[in-house]
């Protein structure tokens, strides 16, 4: 069967080297979610490619789906290409968080719009991210867009009552297997999540990507918030992050 | 489907990177049908390569003897380390005959997605050369990508104040027209224009 080319507009979340001078990249692609193409040649210094394939790099590719798992990149346009992203570790650091929730939470070849808009609007608020005294993994931006990844993919932690009984009041932990805030009472087993978790998980999900910083996240806060998304990757998804490890 | 000893030859040729089930049978018939001696020749070189290569204790090059000829050079300027991923990528900096200095081979580059990590690669070794052997000046010569520059900027990182640390310059092939620049490798020749 003949394969049939088509465009569409993609993210290029990882890429490593496959044979000679190729790369695989995984995608994410606008139409198609996520995908994996052979960029052929590109690690040669005259690939027509030349540096728009980088991770990170926000794209509108020529793509040519034949028979084979792998699609093939026959052409690329560059969108933005995050350069002042990749060029700073700090940011580095934060971007490879994004990149890798999202290769964890969206594997499947499906489109979802939503998802696609929130990475590249995440992608370009990295690009003039301040570094903040905490590690990436506590950075307001980081933890909003992996909150707002986890509520696309219907993983949403529940934390204005207790998910187990309903009280409103006297929420004191975090249980994945509940599905969120839990009150003293149902909180056996359970994550402490302290007034300042609670809050900083709820700020961060009200407000737009944005206006992360503006969500008066406090350290503790921040870690929490953490905890509470690393509990929900393990309890829905089996998988912990290297990218929060390192 | 041709006998058990060819199909293992082709199974093993197939092994090779870039070698698919075509191409491995081609060679293997090639093999097959000059003289013992010359595929024997082969099958010993393979052997020897196995045996006798191993890494240079100093820098990581490949070398048959404890440190490599280049480290073993009394020529070779010794203020000087210049930092690569892989042999290979050494090879290529020697063919330009442009750099008289040391080397110091990585062993890959820092990839937090892949769990590469810095304890992975022989940096450790690197600032223990840095501090013991008055090295005056690192030059970063890791691959121009994502992986290549987060492991220069750590390196630089932890460099600096110790030693004067230098990145490769990036920018334009020499031989290519602007008109076919991407717009990424062009920029980069922009922000490091140097004056004339």
């Amino acid at each position: 069967m003949a394969g049939r080319s088509y465009k569409t507009e993609a993210v290029v979340l990882r890429s490593f080297r496959f044979g000679e001078a190729d790369r695989v990249l995984h995608l994410y692609t606008r139409e198609r979610g996520r995908i994996g193409a052979v960029a052929k040649g590109v690690r040669k210094t005259k690939s027509r490619f030349g540096g728009r394939l980088e991770p990170l790099s926000h794209v509108e590719l020529m793509l040519h789906q034949g028979g084979g798992e792998l699609q093939t990149v026959t052409g690329a346009e560059l969108v933005r290409s995050h350069r002042e992203a990749r060029e700073d570790s700090y940011r580095l650091g934060a971007g490879l968080v994004g990149a890798e929730a999202m290769l964890r939470l969206f594997p499947e070849q499906e489109a979802n719009e939503r998802a696609f808009r929130a990475l590249v609007r995440f992608l370009d608020l990295l690009d003039e991210l301040s570094p903040v005294k905490r590690a990436t993994g506590l950075d307001p931006l980081v933890l909003s867009f992996q909150l707002k990844l986890l509520w696309l993919s219907g993983y949403l932690p529940h934390v204005t009552s207790c998910a187990d009984c309903g009280a409103e009041t006297g929420l004191a932990g975090y249980s994945p297997t509940a599905g969120g805030a839990v009150c003293g009472a149902c909180a056996n087993g359970a994550l402490p999540l302290s007034r300042d978790g609670l809050l900083g998980i709820e700020g961060l999900l009200q407000r737009p990507l944005a206006e992360a910083s503006d969500a008066g996240l406090t350290d503790r806060g921040a870690r929490e918030a953490l905890g509470v998304i690393t509990a929900s990757y393990e309890y829905h998804g089996g998988f912990r992050l290297r990218t929060l490890s390192a | 489907m041709f006998s058990p000893s060819v199909d293992n030859l082709v199974a093993q040729l197939t092994r090779l990177p870039g070698v698919g089930q075509r191409t491995a049978q081609r060679l293997a018939f090639h093999l097959l049908r000059v003289p013992k001696d010359e595929a024997l020749a082969l099958a010993h070189a393979l052997e020897e390569v196995k045996e006798r290569v191993r890494f240079c204790r100093d820098c990581g090059n490949l070398t048959e003897d404890e440190t490599c000829e280049i480290c073993r050079d009394a020529r070779r300027d010794r203020a000087i380390v210049c930092v690569v991923e892989q042999p290979a990528d050494l090879i290529s900096l020697e063919r330009t005959h442009e750099y008289r200095g040391l080397y110091h081979v990585l062993g890959g580059s820092l990839s937090p997605l892949d769990g590469v990590e810095p304890e992975h690669l022989r940096i450790d070794e690197l600032f223990g050369r840095v501090d013991r052997n008055g090295i005056e000046e690192v030059v970063l010569a890791t691959n121009p990508n994502m992986t290549g520059e987060a492991t220069a900027a750590y390196l630089a990182d932890r460099l600096r104040g110790r030693v004067r640390v230098t990145r490769l310059a990036s920018g334009l092939p020499v031989g290519a027209d602007l008109e076919y620049a991407d717009e990424v490798t062009l920029g980069r020749a922009l922000s490091g224009r140097r004056e004339m």
